[in-house]
């Protein structure tokens, strides 16, 4: 399997940086996400999580440290996690880990959220300055 | 009759940014990286407004019924934006042209949202967004997340243009902090 990455660049800071690593199973999803037509952006990333799913039993790691994402870019988060959700409840070792700054309450709000609607335990960590 | 409080705060009103016209990404990326410098000393309001401002800017874009059509396949709404500073917040609104069957649905959709306590806009994003069937149509909860950020309602106004369709313009209040 390929690895995804996109690099971010200044010219277009509502795409996110992403590395997905196929050998280590880490996702990692970083920046800021509110482009345009949001789901032909994620719809390959959530493609991607699934085929690693089915071609292996390994961990995967889903982390992200977005500092901001739309209401359009967090419906496609949710539907990562719920991909996610599906391989942990089938016994697959799932991790997730969401970055936060601790100066953005509105961010643990939403990470909460993610947590109810999609059932999986997201484990908060803090941005180091 | 206008209170005092009010004339204070009119009379400290400045305009930090206007716009009218069409709603591209990449301007509305600049404006943003603007709202950020202009609101840079109030650190957890200038986070709230940029936020605010994507989402509602989102709205022109997507489903303004004046648009531009680029290459034939994507849809780019036009409308009109303003962002002005008062003493002790900050107002932002977006205007654009709607259907005039979609203007009581919207209106009906502020009613609800301005009607509901926080604990209830997080039940109804969660809902919205689960339900929502996603692809084009996104999350379907900027208007609730711009009041559960800004924390104060919203003020709408649909004004007829025609027999087709309306002006709905729209403005959130972000606090100082």
């Amino acid at each position: 399997m390929d690895n995804i990455t996109l690099k971010s660049s200044p010219d277009t800071p509502y795409f996110p940086e992403v590395n997905f690593d196929a050998d280590t199973g880490v996702c990692e999803i970083s920046g800021e996400s509110y482009m345009e037509e949001t789901y032909k952006f994620y719809l390959p990333l959530v493609n991607w999580i699934k085929e690693y799913i089915k071609n292996t039993n390994n961990k995967i790691e889903l982390v992200i440290k977005l500092i901001y994402l739309n209401t359009s870019s967090t419906k496609c988060i949710l539907d990562m996690l719920e991909v996610l959700k599906e391989y942990q409840d089938k016994g697959g070792d799932v991790k997730v880990i969401w970055y936060y700054d601790i100066e953005d309450p509105d961010m643990v709000n939403e990470v909460e959220d993610f947590e109810v609607e999609s059932g999986i335990k997201i484990e908060l960590q803090k941005f180091e300055p | 009759m206008i209170d005092q409080a009010t004339i204070k705060q009119d009379l400290f009103k400045k305009t930090l940014l206007s716009y009218r016209g069409p709603f591209y990404i990449e301007l509305i990326s600049v404006f943003g990286s603007n709202i950020k410098d202009f609101t840079k000393e109030y650190d957890n309001t200038r986070r709230k407004l940029f936020r605010i401002f994507i989402e509602l800017s989102q709205n022109v874009s997507y489903y303004s019924e004046h648009f531009h059509m680029v290459n034939n396949v994507q849809r780019i709404g036009l409308g009109e934006m303003d962002l002005k500073e008062h003493e002790t917040f900050f107002t932002f609104t977006t205007k654009n042209r709607v259907k005039n069957s979609d203007a009581k649905i919207l209106s009906e959709r502020c009613k609800l949202v301005n009607q509901s306590d926080h604990l209830e806009l997080r039940h109804l994003k969660r809902e919205q967004r689960m339900n929502s069937p996603g692809e084009k149509f996104g999350a379907r909860i900027g208007l609730i997340q711009a009041v559960m950020l800004s924390k104060n309602k919203l003020k709408y106004k649909i004004e007829k243009i025609n027999d087709k369709f309306s002006m709905f313009s729209i403005t959130v209040k972000v606090d100082k902090n």
